[in-house]
C-alpha cells in the first residue's frame, strides 16, 4: 500500500498529500476496527476451547458418577476383580498396572533420554547435535499405531526367544514400546532446560578446577532439575495416555501383572478394548467412564505439577 | 414456519411412498424415498456397503448411512431410535450368553457367517474336537501334546467379551463352553483383524475367526469334528461353526427400511453380491 501512494506524491506533491492524509485516516479507521474485531475474536476461540475442555469435563464425569448408584466406591477402587457379565466392577488392577506400566517406562526411558539430552547440550560435536535433534523430532511424530505394529511385529517375537515365554505380551513389552515413545520428548525438552543454564556457572566451575563429568553432574543437572522434571512428567503424561501402542501389546487381559510378562490390561487399553462392545445404560459403561475420567484427573494433576514447578523457576 | 411446511410435505411424501408400496403399485419403487441408517457389526459392514451402493442405484431418493462397531452398538441404537436397521452377528430378540433380550425388536436373517478355528503354521494338530476345544478355551487342555501335537505350551488367543465372533464361537465349537483367561499364554484381542495378526505371529497359539479371514500361510484353519471348515460342508449341513447375520428392526420393518431388507434377501443380492463377499445365502442352509 505504502508504495504506490509514495509515487503518486513525488508526481502532484499538494493532491498527494491530501489524498494521503484521507488514506491515512480511512486507514487508521479500518487499523482500529481491526484491532477491536481481533481481539473478540481471540477471546471467543480460548472461550470455545475453554468451553469444549468444560464439557468434555461435565458429561464424561456425570456419566462416571452413575456408577455409584450400582457400585460402591470402595469396589470399583478395591477390588481387583474385573467381570462386568458377572457384575464385578473391580478397577484396582487396571489402576496399579498403569501406574507400575508409566514407573516401568520412566525407569527405562529417564536414564537414556537424560543421557541424550546431555550429549546433545554439552558433548556433542555441532554437525552431530544438527544431525540429532532433527531426528528427535521426528521420532514425536510418528503415530503411536506404528510404533504399537512394531512392537507386535518385531519386539514380541524377539521378547519370546529371550525369554522363552509362550506369548510375551506383558508389562515389560508395552514399557518397551512406551519407552521409545516417551523417549524424544523427555530428551528434546531436557536439552532445552540444560542450554538454558547460563554459561557463566559451567565456567566458574572448570575456572574451580572441575573435570567434565563434574561439572555436568554437579553443576549443570541440578541447575537444570526443574526443566528436567517438567520434561519427565510431560514423558508420563504420554505414557499414562497411551492407547493404541499399549493395545497391541499388553494382551488385554483383565487383570493384576504379577510378572513382566503377565497378559493384562492398564486404564486405557480397557477402554478401547469394551467400549464398542457395552450397552449404553449399563453399570459397565460406566465403569469404563469413570477409568476416562480417572485418566483426565490424572492427566491434570500432572499438568498441575508442571506449572507449579515452572512458576517456581520464574521465580529463582 | 417453512421448516415446519418442509416437515409437512416430508411426512405426507413418506405416507403416500409407505402407502404406495403397501398397495403394491408398481411405480412406487421409483418414489421410494428416505433416509436409512445401519449401525451395528463390522462383520456384515462389507455387506451392508455393497447392498446400500446398489439399492441406492436403483432408488436414487433413498439415502442410506452405514457404521460398524461392536455387534451390540447395533440392537442398541435400534432401542434407542438412532439407527432403524441393527446389525448384529446374533440373534438380539433373544437371550444369548452375556446379553439379554432387546424386546420388540424383530430379528430379520439376511446371510449366514461361517466361523473357523485357527493356529499357528507350527501347530502340527490338524483336527480337534468339541471337548477338546471346550478344554483348550477354558484352560484345562494346556499343552499340544494332550490333543495330538508336539510338547508345547497351547497359548490361547480369544476376542474380548461382547464380541460377536466370540459370542457364535462359544455357543457353536464350545458348546457352549465358557472361555476362561489365564495368567499365562492367554490374550485378548480387539478385532478381527488383530486376531490374525495375533494367531499368525505367534507360535503354537490357536484363535477363531470369520472364514473369510483365513487367507495366507501363517495361519491354518482346523478341522472342527473331523469336518473341514468350507463353505460346502458349511451348506451340506456337515460344519456346524456358522452363524446367521442379523438386521435387527425396532417391530415389523416398514418402507424403506422394509424395501432395503428385501433387497438384501432377494436372491439377485444373495446369489450374486453376497456370494462374491464370501458369505453364504440363506436360502442354502436347511431348516
Amino acid at each position: 500500500m505504502g508504495a504506490p501512494v509514495q509515487s503518486l506524491a513525488s508526481k502532484t506533491p499538494k493532491r498527494a498529500a491530501q489524498m494521503q492524509s484521507s488514506v491515512n485516516e480511512k486507514r487508521h479507521r479500518r487499523h482500529l476496527l481491526g484491532n477491536k474485531l481481533s481481539r473478540f475474536y481471540f477471546l471467543f476461540s480460548i472461550l470455545a476451547l475453554c468451553f469444549v475442555l468444560g464439557l468434555v469435563v461435565v458429561f464424561i464425569g456425570k456419566t462416571a458418577l452413575l456408577l455409584f448408584a450400582h457400585v460402591s466406591p470402595a469396589e470399583f477402587f478395591l477390588s481387583f476383580n474385573w467381570t462386568p457379565e458377572e457384575d464385578a466392577f473391580g478397577a484396582a488392577a487396571f489402576i496399579v498396572n498403569t501406574l507400575s506400566l508409566t514407573a516401568l517406562t520412566l525407569l527405562i526411558a529417564v536414564p537414556v533420554s537424560v543421557g541424550m539430552a546431555v550429549l546433545c547440550a554439552e558433548i556433542a560435536p555441532k554437525w552431530l547435535k544438527s544431525f540429532i535433534r532433527p531426528v528427535l523430532d521426528l521420532l514425536v511424530g510418528i503415530p503411536s499405531i506404528v510404533y504399537g505394529y512394531l512392537g507386535l511385529t518385531v519386539l514380541l517375537p524377539f521378547l519370546r526367544r529371550v525369554s522363552g515365554e509362550g506369548l510375551g505380551d506383558g508389562l515389560l513389552a508395552a514399557a518397551l514400546v512406551l519407552a521409545l515413545m516417551v523417549l524424544p520428548t523427555i530428551c528434546r525438552i531436557s536439552d532445552d532446560a540444560i542450554i538454558a543454564v547460563p554459561r557463566k556457572y559451567r565456567d566458574a566451575a572448570y575456572a574451580l578446577g572441575s573435570t567434565r563429568l563434574q561439572v555436568i553432574m554437579r553443576v549443570v543437572l541440578p541447575a537444570a532439575k526443574r526443566g528436567i522434571i517438567s520434561a519427565i512428567i510431560l514423558g508420563m503424561t504420554r505414557a499414562v495416555g497411551e492407547t493404541m501402542a499399549v493395545v497391541m501389546v499388553i494382551g488385554n487381559t483383565p487383570q493384576l501383572a504379577k510378572t513382566l510378562f503377565t497378559p493384562s490390561s492398564v486404564l486405557t487399553s480397557n477402554i478401547v478394548m469394551q467400549i464398542s462392545n457395552v450397552e449404553f445404560d449399563s453399570s459397565w459403561n460406566y465403569a469404563l467412564h469413570m477409568m476416562a475420567f480417572l485418566l483426565l484427573l490424572i492427566s491434570f494433576v500432572l499438568i498441575f505439577v508442571i506449572r507449579v514447578l515452572g512458576r517456581k523457576r520464574g521465580d529463582a | 414456519m417453512k421448516v415446519f411446511k418442509k416437515l409437512t410435505v416430508t411426512a405426507l411424501t413418506a405416507v403416500i411412498a409407505v402407502t404406495a408400496s403397501f398397495a403394491g403399485i408398481a411405480a412406487a419403487a421409483d418414489s421410494l424415498k428416505g433416509k436409512i441408517t445401519v449401525n451395528g457389526s463390522t462383520a456384515l459392514l462389507p455387506l451392508t456397503l455393497q447392498a446400500a451402493k446398489e439399492f441406492q442405484k436403483l432408488h436414487p431418493k433413498v439415502k442410506i448411512a452405514a457404521s460398524g462397531k461392536g455387534s451390540v452398538t447395533g440392537p442398541q441404537a435400534v432401542k434407542k431410535g438412532i439407527a432403524d436397521i441393527g446389525a448384529c452377528d446374533w440373534d438380539a430378540s433373544i437371550d444369548v450368553p452375556g446379553f439379554k433380550a432387546f424386546d420388540g425388536q424383530v430379528a430379520n436373517k439376511v446371510a449366514v457367517i461361517p466361523f473357523a478355528t485357527i493356529v499357528n503354521k507350527n501347530v502340527g494338530v490338524d483336527n480337534l474336537t468339541t471337548e477338546q476345544l471346550a478344554g483348550i478355551f477354558s484352560g484345562k487342555i494346556t499343552n499340544w501334546k494332550d490333543v495330538g501335537g508336539s510338547d508345547a505350551n497351547i497359548v490361547v488367543i480369544t476376542r474380548s467379551f461382547g464380541s460377536g465372533t466370540r459370542v457364535n464361537y462359544q455357543a457353536k465349537a464350545l458348546g457352549g463352553g465358557d472361555i476362561v483367561k489365564k495368567e499365562k499364554n492367554y490374550k485378548e484381542t480387539g478385532s478381527s483383524g488383530d486376531m490374525k495378526t495375533a494367531v499368525a505371529t505367534t507360535p503354537n497359539s490357536i484363535g477363531y475367526i470369520d472364514l473369510v479371514y483365513v487367507t495366507g500361510s501363517d495361519i491354518k484353519a482346523v478341522k472342527f469334528n473331523g469336518v473341514a471348515a468350507t463353505t460346502d460342508n458349511v451348506i451340506n449341513g456337515s460344519y456346524k461353526i456358522w452363524a446367521y447375520g442379523y438386521y435387527m428392526t425396532k417391530g415389523q420393518p416398514t418402507g424403506a427400511t422394509k424395501e432395503f431388507i428385501e433387497y438384501v434377501q432377494s436372491k439377485k443380492f444373495q446369489n450374486g453380491s453376497l456370494k462374491k463377499l464370501k458369505f453364504i445365502p440363506i436360502a442354502a442352509m436347511k431348516g
